[in-house]
């Protein structure tokens, strides 16, 4: 048994350093290439309206893309749910954390902020950094931190969850339907249903803000979903 | 470019995450390698099209200096959602485990389940 169990690490080991070597040998890296990305970066902002191009390229050229990544995120968080709410709870309960002063006073000065930062990163994701998940996560977890001070149970009852989930099956839905109606009728997604503005206002991008929108609602409660199956499935945070 | 640069810094951590897989036999550390493995290929992602005097790609009209391309950036946001959701999932099935067989060990759950069958 111990024997084997060392013949395997070094095993595992020699082959895992000739793989990582193989890997270094293959990559011959000399810095990135001059014309690397150049269609993108001179079309980019014409074509989508968009300043910030990344988002002008998940949320316009590749919007496919980004659609089955949000269907694999609704997936994990159906699944997160389903399998935690299979058996609820273990008998012994989990000692609460003593309330204390100093995280409930840090979540009531730090929450406001914490929300407004998650929509401003969503409202303002095609111009700069941000988009739908990263605000949708920071909201999230703006959530986390009340749930802490508060006890999730009391921030839970504050939202109706069986209108929160259908709250958002209906975003994905609308967002399918965005998407795919144009391709069943043999067109492009809807790209540009606001128009595309002057590059750098609030009001440009077209579809892109609607998207952004969606998607960080979505990525907001979806978070809170999960951390709040974990928790009751736990007993208490 | 010297021998150090963000490729091979990743390829490096993923010959350790990929490791740690295989190796450890704790269920949340063999969690926190694949983590370091999506770590690894986010960094290899982003640092193919790094440059040193390139700027972020968000159009402005006074840039002084080129943009990097923004496609490798897009992909890794793709790569980070789906990082999360695996996790998620699979915290959910090491809890399952755990409430099952109280331990995080693999080699003893495996040993428990085979245990189970035999008689």
């Amino acid at each position: 048994m111990r024997r084997s169990s060392l013949y395997m690490i070094i095993t595992a080991s020699v082959l895992v350093i000739c793989f990582c070597a193989l890997l270094m040998m293959i990559f011959d890296y000399h810095g990135a290439r001059e014309e690397a990305g150049a269609a993108y970066i001179e079309r980019g902002a014409i074509d989508t309206g968009a300043a910030n191009l990344v988002s002008a390229i998940y949320l316009n050229y590749r919007l496919f893309d980004t659609l089955f990544e949000l269907l694999v995120f609704s997936v994990a968080v159906l699944g997160v749910r389903f399998y935690l709410a299979e058996q609820r709870g273990s008998e012994e309960e989990v000692a609460r954390i003593p309330e204390s002063q100093v995280i409930r006073t840090a979540a009531d000065l730090l929450f406001p902020p914490i929300l407004l930062l998650g929509i401003y990163l969503v409202l303002f994701g095609h111009l700069s950094p941000g988009g739908g998940f990263g605000g949708g996560t920071v909201a999230g977890t703006g959530l986390l931190l009340c749930a802490v001070a508060l006890g999730a149970d009391v921030v839970a009852r504050r939202f109706h969850e069986a209108a929160l989930e259908r709250f958002e099956w209906e975003i994905l839905l609308a967002i399918l339907l965005l998407v795919l109606i144009p391709v069943l009728l043999g067109r492009l997604p809807f790209t540009d249903l606001l128009p595309r503005g002057r590059l750098g206002s609030l009001a440009s991008g077209g579809s892109i803000l609607i998207y952004n929108a969606l998607i960080g609602i979505k990525v907001f409660i979806g978070t809170w979903v999960v951390i709040y199956s974990f928790v009751r499935h736990r007993g208490e945070i | 470019m010297g021998a150090i640069n963000g490729v091979t810094i990743a390829i490096v951590l993923f010959g350790i995450g990929l490791l740690g897989l295989i190796l450890r036999r704790d269920l949340v550390i063999k969690l926190l390698a694949l983590g370091l493995v999506n770590g690894s290929t986010i960094l290899c992602l982003v640092s193919l099209n790094a440059r040193v005097d390139g700027v972020a790609p968000i159009v402005h009209s006074q840039a002084s200096a080129p943009y990097v391309d923004p496609l490798p950036h897009a992909l890794v946001l793709s790569a980070i959602v789906i990082n999360f959701a695996i996790l998620a999932l699979a915290l959910v099935f090491v809890m399952l485990l755990v409430e099952r067989y109280h331990t995080t060990d693999s080699q003893r759950i495996e040993h428990e389940i085979e245990g189970e069958r035999i008689p």
